[in-house]
Order: structure tokens, then C-alpha cells, then sequence
């Protein structure tokens, strides 16, 4: 194992922190551009139908006013929001810039382009759209009924697939449980609103700004939907405020391109936060049906899962979506035998799509709700019963066929079993007051990197200053989890050099090498490991002009503190300024290098989860009034961010638990339209949530690390449905558990014995 | 109309509607980006700022509101390039992560601890209540608030250094670093003299000095 880190790990905030606390700190909100125009969206206000009439003369004739954009007078090419490559699969192009065939309340009609935002509001309350409407179907049941209308030619199955892996073993006298878990459809909720700008040239390229996670994502998008040539698009990345993967597909990006494009202007497109949560993208909404074969002690036998996501009027990810939530059990459990039906349904609702955890929390919502019921058939305790069938470290996923790497999630729950006091709490009466205790386990597994889906790699730059300072040429999307940090410390860790002597910028598709952005649990599992070994690259050649400088072998030479120092030898030491200034006189002074690093494995990264509910029986109310995650991390790179990254992957997972849906009445609209009706848990409400770090090192990751970012949140809803349902005796699984589930559950249970 | 602002300690003459959000004067008509909108309807905090010391939702005030008073944002917490104490805390606590949040909880912060100097955690977590954070879980900035008000933890982070200071701290021995000047006079043709002073390398020309022809972006009098 790594001896003797310097740098990594140690606790190191976000690069851009001074700006942040001073307000200084450009966000795309708050990004200008001379000359720049705003735009506004028209949003179709019925769930599904057709547009037979747009009247923008009143609007067009308002002062300011530039243009109004329609399926009209804009091309109707479909394009794929989820489209990271132009060679990739899995890309649906059921989308267009402005429908004429709307799908949904939100979607996108037509767009106002005017000279201030204010008047683009003002003439878009002016555009008169007409529709000729068609029935709705705003349930995947419906969707899926005989007869329902089709929202997209081939039907409202938008996706299916199988897959079986193992063989099952004789279920003869096994324990058969059957659980149906429901997951809501929800909003990302980052603080920023999704924004755009984009200018477009008089020569016909252009250049955006995007507050999005893959510049060159962006760029495939819109270049191929433009049909312009890669190279007259540049996309770069600004300051963004959270995205948690609802900033990773390209929805506003293309609008905003094509609007400057077409006018060859500036073109600012900035929502609102209903527009955020109705015309951007949800995490879909899912139901799935788990049954297990147990032996009575408690080993199992056989998995069997079938899940229905909603998708939503677009295809998006949801497809793929769908397909990695068969990816999560057998990361966590040994099974002899695993089979997984998927389906992505088309219905009239908000568009489902990429969101952190990319299925995970989802499945393992589902998963860990119906473990805790098979432990409570077997009479086991939900600890004891998972750590049964746990996986080991080096096991090989059945479904993937990958190694699952240094795999401690065996350790996550022993020893968070202990920190939390398990037995003793569990032990503990739920109390016949009006406040009912419990806790709860749950446990999760997720990825690293897109290596076994995807060709997974990363590339960089890294060149020595001529004052002996580094910088690295990276394509890094920072969403606010400290990326750029992350780099800075694995360079200087390599480089015997402090972080904040080495620059690091983020990505820019016209001066940063090719990468896919911030996806998958990919950046410092695949992007920081390509950082490890272009430092080692430039370490070399740092070393060699030493070695000449000092007539030193370098073998004899260490890196350390901004220095080449000759080892066992205190004093003799060469700055890297010194070396920097003379190697800029040789022929071939070049301490630089460049790399492609391929990613050859994808371990899984792991968290064990423990949570105290309090339920008040009365208004149905539940707190979570203590929290335990261990994370099995590999090595903590940034180990205060690393807490800091859990205890908010904690507080999504409570809101997904127990406060967060964003549901669409009979007519289709969601009658949510702003944070006053869709609760994300605040300070109050949070309780304490102490994080334990497992860091056993995990071979491929840089300095061991692997992923944390969607772990976070993936086993946290699990297990704080767990607690509930400790405390209320109830067996409850369709989230999120509002008041009205709880004393519904509540009443059921009450009826029977009330009639007794 | 015409409003006379206070803002950060300095006066402001702005043309505004009767009815244009303190918010939208703040950051369109002062360029005072650092108030943040997140939701427009008073529910997220992003917009927080002081007026008459009390923290406000800038989004759902009208600007004449906050005429004849003391308007504080973002921007004024910092003084004379030194961080004020809360903003300090939040940087040691690891309080930020994509900040979108960051300028109304210190504002909703700074607001507490002005009337209260030793706010209890559970004050801290009511003051702060109107502010979301998707990030961090809220944590790492109640514990920042916390240090603020004097209960100091260890600080959790490590603090970004003086890039120029970190440099400055690495030398390298005199004797080493002749000897090795004298590996690359060896090895180069051409080697200007005197290379192994700083200072001394053509192009690193002092650019203040005027008594050096063909200083860069000269004009006049080069050969």
C-alpha cells in the first residue's frame, strides 16, 4: 500500500472557494456578453397535442422584440438530449427544438428572443398558441393499456430488455418474499437555474457557454444538429451552481445554439425554477417488483426483478437508465442466479433522465426495502441477513462479468453496525406513544467510470512553467464537489509540489483535450488517474534534467516540497524555479508531457447506511434524527470533501425517502411549480450525519481512490425506509413516505384490531 | 423613478420602476452578481441579503422598500481585500461546494450573529432555514456559523496557500546551484554569461527599467 501521502488526503476546499465567499465568482447566470439577447420559452400548457396555430404578431410587433422561433420557422431534425458521442448507441432522436407534436405540460413550443429578459417575458405572455388536443396518458398503466394513444410513432414501449446471468439452483423449500417498490419522479433542485449562452458569428460558427457536465457532449449535440463542422463550435464551461446530473444531458444547449445561430447574436436562455422542474429533466419515476428464494438460513438463491420506469414525452436516457438499474444487485450480493426485465414507458409527464446514482438509488431503494422484509421472514436480523450474502473483495460481478475490486462493503456494515450501537437501538422498543422510534440499514453499490459500457478514457496535458510552477490541461467540469481540488492534489502529490502551485482549468472544447465530462462515478476513479500518470510522465523528465543538473543518477533522486533532492543527502537540493529557469537554455528544455490513459477496470465503490427515524402517529410527520454512513472509498483524495460530499448524498437521499415527488394531476400538470410546494430538506430539518471512511485502496484508482460523488445517495432512502417501517411495524415501499402514507398505513393496520 | 440606495456602505442614484425587485437593481443595475436568484417566490435563500439588519429575500422585496437603509450584501462582507470572519469559517469548514448557496447563508448568518452573538446550534439551524443548499446537507456550514460565534472546532480544511509565498519558500543551496549552472554553460553553446544570476537572463529584463533598450512594447527609441 501507498506509504507516507503528503498531499492526499488531507482536507482542501473547493479551488474557487475566495470567490465564492466574496460573491466575485462568475456563475452562467450571471454571465454577459456585449450585444446579448435574452430568451424566453413558450411551454405547451396540455399534455399531449397538436399545435395548430402559433400567432406571433402581437408579440413580434412589442419593441425589442427580435424574433419568435416555432416548429415554424426552426428545424425540425430530431435530436438525442443524451447523445456524449457521435458514434454512440443508445441515442433516441425523438426530440425536436420546438414540438409541433407536444408531449407534455412543459414542452417546448417556441422561444421569444428579444433585447432584455424582461421584454422576452412580456412578449412571450403575447405569443397565441392553439392546439388541437389528444388524449393523455399520464400513468405508465395507461400508457401500456391496450389502445392508448401512441405519444411517439412505434408505441408507448419505448425500451425493453432482458437479462438472465447464473443458473438457478433447486427452490425447492425456499423461502419465497415478493416485494413491489415504487420510487418518485423528482427534481434535481441545484440552486442555479439551468442557463445557457450562446453567440453565434457572423461567420457562421459559434461559441457557447454552458453550466453543463461534458463540453464536448454539448458540442456533438449541437454541431450535429446545426449541421455545423466540430471545429467552428466551441463549448465551454462556466461556474455552475450543482447539477447532480440534471445539467448532463443537453436540452437548453441546443435551443440556445440554434437561437443564436440563427440570428447571429448573443443569446442568453436563463429559466425559471418551474421551468427547471417541469421543461428540464426528473429523475423518472420507477416501480419494480423484486422476488427472492432463500434457504431458512438465510442464503440466497435466486433474484428475480422486474421494473417499469416511466420515461416521460422523451426517450433521453431513460433507456440506458433503465438498463444499468440490472447492474446494482449483484455488485452487493452473491447470487447463484440473477434475472432483471426492464421497460422504459413513454408517457405524457416531464422527461426522466439522467440523475446521481444513474438508477441506483432506485433500485437499491427497492432492493434494501425488500431485504429487510426477507429478514423479517426468516427471523434474522437485517444485519446478520445481509452479511450472509454479502460480496467479498475480488469478486467478480455476475451480471457485468467485472471484478468488483477491493469490494469492503462486508466492513462498511460490521463496522458501522458497531459505531451505530445496531443491536442495542434495534433492540429497542418502538414505544406505544404518539412517537414511534426505529432505525434502519441499507446498503448500496455503485460504479467507476463507464469502462465495460463505454470505450472509457481520459486526456491531458501537463507542462512545467518557467518558474518552476505546473499547469494541467484537462477537460474538468467542476460541479461543486471539488474536482479541480481533486487534480491539483493528485498532481502534487506525484510532483512533490503544493496543489496550490499547479493551475488547473476547466474544460473548453477549443484549448482542452477530448474527455466525456463529469458521468458515471468516471472523474477520479478514470479522470484522476490520468492526472497520476501524466504527473508521473513529467516527473520523469523532471528527474532526468535533475539528474543532469545535480550529476546525479536518478535513483538517487526524490521529489518533495517543490524540490529534486538527492536522497541520504540533506543538503543538496535544486528548486523546481532553478531547474525550470536553466532547462529553458537546453535544446530540449520541454518538462511536459501529454497522455491518454485508458481505464482497464471498474471496481465498485460501496456505503452502508444507518438511520434513527422519529414518527409522530399523529400528523404522520417522520425526522431522521441520526445518521451513519461508511463509505468504502478506496483512499480519500480530499478527505474533508469526501464527508462533505456524503452528508449532502445523505440529505438528497432523505428528501427521496421521505419529502420529494413531483407528481402531474388528471390534466397532466404537475402542480408543483416552485420550491413553496416541493420541500428539499432544510438545516432544521437534517440531523447529525457522521461519515466513517473505509480506505482499504482499490489497485487502478489513483493513490487507491475510487468514486464517491453518487454513492453517497444511493442506500440512504433504503435505509430510512427501513427505520419507519422498524418503528411503525409497517412494510411500507412506495415513496416517497409522505403523512398521508404513514397514517394511511397507519389506519389499515388500526382497522382490524379496532373491530376485534 | 429615481432611488437613492445604500448599498455596502456606498450611495447609489438608480432609475428604477416602481415595481423592479431589490434583487434585479442589485445585480443588473449595480452589477452586484453576488445575490443569487434560485427561485423568484422567496422559498430558496439564494437572494439573501441585510437591509436595516435583518436578512431579506431580495427577490420578493421591491428595491423603494429598502430606500433610507442600510442595504449589505455579498460583496461588502470582505474588507479591504480581508475576509470577514464568517466568510474565513466558511472557507476552514469546507462550507462550500458549488456556492450558489453561499452568498445568502452568509447573509442570513451574518444577520444572526449581529443579534446574536452566541447563537445555540438549534438557533442557527432556524436562522439558516430559509436557505437550501443541495450540496453539503447543511453540516459544514451550521459548524462554520458555529466558529464564527467563537466556538472554534479545529478547522477542517486546509487552507488555499500564497501561491508566490509557497515558491518563495523552496531555494535552492548556492553551491548546488552552480555547479549546476555550470553543467548547462558546459553543455549550451551561446550560454549568455552570467546566467546563473536571477535576473540576469535576456527577456527577464526588469520592465520598470528604463534604463534597458528594447523593453517589450516599447515604441520609441529601440534600434
Amino acid at each position: 500500500m501507498i506509504q507516507d501521502l503528503q498531499y492526499v488526503g488531507g482536507s482542501y476546499p473547493v479551488h474557487d472557494v475566495a470567490q465564492k465567499v466574496t460573491g466575485e465568482l462568475v456563475y452562467g447566470s450571471d454571465f454577459s456578453v456585449p450585444g446579448m439577447l435574452h430568451a424566453k420559452l413558450i411551454l405547451s400548457t396540455i399534455p399531449h397535442g397538436i399545435v395548430t396555430r402559433i400567432d406571433a404578431a402581437s408579440a413580434e410587433a412589442l419593441p425589442g422584440v427580435v424574433k419568435v422561433f416555432s416548429h415554424e420557422n426552426a428545424p425540425m431534425d430530431g435530436f438525442s438530449r443524451a447523445r456524449i458521442h457521435p458514434g454512440q448507441d443508445m441515442s433516441f432522436y425523438d426530440e425536436t427544438l420546438f414540438s409541433k407534436h407536444v408531449r407534455f405540460v412543459g414542452d417546448r413550443v417556441a422561444a421569444v428572443v428579444a433585447t432584455s429578459r424582461a421584454t422576452a417575458e412580456a412578449a412571450a405572455a403575447l405569443v397565441e398558441v392553439e392546439y388541437e388536443e389528444l388524449p393523455a396518458v399520464l400513468t405508465v398503466d395507461q400508457a401500456l393499456a391496450d389502445g392508448a394513444p401512441a405519444i411517439h410513432e412505434g408505441g408507448n414501449l419505448l425500451y425493453e430488455h432482458e437479462i438472465e446471468k447464473g443458473e438457478r439452483p433447486d427452490l425447492a423449500g425456499a423461502v419465497l418474499v415478493t416485494t413491489t417498490a415504487s420510487t418518485p419522479r423528482v427534481h434535481h433542485a441545484a440552486l442555479e437555474p439551468h442557463v445557457c449562452i450562446a453567440q453565434g458569428h457572423s461567420t457562421g460558427g459559434m461559441t457557447v457557454w454552458t453550466t453543463s457536465q461534458g463540453v464536448y457532449a454539448a458540442r456533438t449535440v449541437i454541431a450535429e444538429l446545426l449541421g455545423l463542422e466540430y471545429h467552428r463550435v466551441r463549448v465551454m464551461k462556466v461556474p455552475m451552481g450543482g447539477s447532480f446530473g440534471g445539467k448532463t444531458e443537453y436540452i437548453i444547449e441546443p435551443v440556445c445554439a440554434f437561437l443564436a445561430h440563427a440570428t447571429r447574436r448573443p443569446v442568453k436562455l436563463l429559466l425559471d425554477r418551474e421551468e427547471c422542474m417541469i421543461a428540464t429533466m426528473v429523475r423518472p419515476a420507477t416501480t419494480t417488483t423484486i422476488r427472492t428464494a432463500c434457504t431458512l438460513d438465510g442464503e440466497l438463491l435466486d433474484f428475480e426483478a422486474a421494473t417499469t420506469l416511466d420515461s416521460g414525452g422523451f426517450a433521453a436516457s431513460t433507456p440506458d437508465y433503465s438498463v444499468h438499474m440490472c447492474k446494482k444487485v449483484t455488485k452487493l450480493y452473491r447470487v447463484p442466479h440473477y434475472q432483471h426485465q426492464g421497460r422504459a414507458v413513454y408517457t405524457n409527464t416531464p422527461v426522466g433522465g439522467a440523475a446521481r446514482g444513474w438508477g441506483a438509488p432506485e433500485m437499491t431503494a427497492a432492493t434494501e426495502i425488500h431485504m429487510d422484509r426477507v429478514a423479517a421472514a426468516l427471523r434474522l436480523d437485517p444485519v446478520e441477513f445481509r452479511l450472509k450474502n454479502m460480496v467479498e473483495p475480488q469478486d467478480t460481478d455476475l451480471v457485468t462479468g467485472l471484478p468488483l475490486g477491493e469490494a469492503r462493503v462486508r466492513e462498511c456494515l460490521e463496522r458501522g453496525a458497531v459505531a451505530f450501537d445496531w443491536v442495542a437501538r434495534r433492540a429497542r422498543p418502538a414505544g406505544r406513544g404518539r412517537i414511534r422510534r426505529g432505525v434502519g440499514v441499507a446498503a448500496g453499490a455503485h460504479k467507476n467510470g463507464m469502462f465495460g459500457a463505454f470505450p472509457e478514457a481520459s486526456r491531458m496535458g501537463l507542462k512545467m512553467n518557467e518558474d518552476g510552477t505546473f499547469e494541467l490541461h484537462a477537460s474538468l467540469h467542476e460541479v461543486g464537489c471539488g474536482i479541480v481540488t481533486t487534480m491539483k492534489v493528485i498532481v502534487g502529490e506525484v510532483l512533490g509540489l503544493h496543489p496550490d502551485l499547479i493551475a488547473a482549468g476547466e474544460a473548453d472544447t477549443a484549448t482542452t483535450p477530448f474527455d466525456y465530462g463529469t458521468y458515471g462515478s468516471r472523474v477520479t476513479y478514470v479522470v484522476g488517474e490520468c492526472a497520476r500518470v501524466v504527473a508521473e510522465r513529467v516527473k520523469e523528465r523532471l528527474l532526468a534534467a535533475a539528474s543532469d543538473l545535480l550529476q546525479e543518477p536518478v535513483e538517487r533522486l526524490v521529489v518533495r516540497d517543490g524540490a529534486v533532492r538527492v536522497r541520504a543527502d540533506g543538503e543538496r537540493s535544486i528548486a523546481y524555479r532553478d531547474i525550470a529557469r536553466l532547462t529553458e537554455m537546453r535544446a530540449v528544455p520541454n518538462i511536459a508531457a501529454s497522455t491518454t490513459y485508458y481505464a482497464v477496470s471498474n471496481p465498485a465503490a460501496y456505503s452502508v447506511q444507518f438511520a434513527e427515524v422519529e414518527v409522530d402517529t399523529a400528523t404522520g410527520l417522520t425526522a431522521v434524527t441520526d445518521f451513519l454512513a461508511v463509505a468504502d472509498v478506496g483512499r480519500a483524495i480530499n478527505r474533508g470533501m469526501v464527508e462533505a460530499q456524503y452528508q449532502g448524498g445523505v440529505q438528497m437521499g432523505i428528501g427521496y425517502a421521505l419529502y420529494e415527488h413531483l407528481d402531474v394531476d388528471g390534466r397532466g400538470r404537475a402542480g408543483i411549480d416552485g420550491f413553496k410546494n416541493y420541500h428539499i430538506a432544510n438545516a432544521p430539518e437534517m440531523p447529525p450525519v457522521r461519515v466513517e471512511l473505509i480506505e482499504a485502496g482499490e489497485e487502478l484508482g489513483p493513490f487507491g481512490a475510487k468514486s464517491v460523488g453518487e454513492i453517497a445517495t444511493v442506500p440512504t432512502a433504503g435505509a430510512v425506509v427501513n427505520a419507519v417501517n422498524n418503528a411503525l411495524g409497517t412494510e411500507l415501499s412506495d415513496l416517497p413516505l409522505t403523512p398521508e402514507k404513514i397514517l394511511a398505513a397507519l389506519h389499515r393496520e388500526e382497522v382490524p384490531c379496532s373491530s376485534c | 423613478m429615481q432611488l437613492v440606495l445604500t448599498v455596502n456602505g456606498m450611495t447609489h442614484e438608480v432609475e428604477a420602476r416602481p415595481t423592479a425587485r431589490l434583487l434585479d437593481v442589485l445585480r443588473d443595475q449595480l452589477g452586484l452578481t453576488g445575490t443569487k436568484e434560485g427561485c423568484a417566490e422567496g422559498e430558496c435563500g439564494a437572494c439573501t441579503v441585510i437591509v436595516g439588519g435583518k436578512a431579506v429575500n431580495s427577490c420578493v422585496m421591491l428595491a423603494v422598500q429598502a430606500r433610507g437603509k442600510e442595504i449589505l450584501t455579498v460583496e461588502g462582507l470582505a474588507k479591504e481585500g480581508e475576509l470577514d470572519l464568517l466568510q474565513q469559517k466558511f472557507v476552514e469548514y469546507g462550507a462550500v461546494q458549488c456556492g450558489y448557496c453561499t452568498p445568502g447563508m452568509l447573509m442570513s448568518a451574518k444577520a444572526l450573529l449581529m443579534g446574536n452573538a452566541v447563537p445555540s446550534e438549534q438557533d442557527i439551524r432556524i436562522a439558516l432555514a430559509g436557505n437550501l443548499c443541495r450540496c453539503t446537507g447543511y453540516s459544514a456550514i451550521v459548524a462554520a456559523v458555529k466558529a464564527a460565534s467563537g466556538r472554534e472546532a479545529a478547522p477542517l480544511m486546509e487552507l488555499p496557500g500564497d501561491a508566490e509565498e509557497l515558491a518563495a519558500e523552496v531555494t535552492t543551496d548556492p553551491d548546488t546551484l552552480a555547479a549546476a549552472c555550470e553543467v548547462v554553460e558546459a553543455e549550451t553553446e551561446d550560454a549568455p554569461a552570467g546566467l546563473c544570476e536571477p535576473g540576469a537572463l535576456p527577456g527577464l529584463v526588469d520592465p520598470y527599467d528604463q534604463s534597458q533598450s528594447g523593453i517589450p512594447g516599447e515604441t520609441e527609441g529601440g534600434e
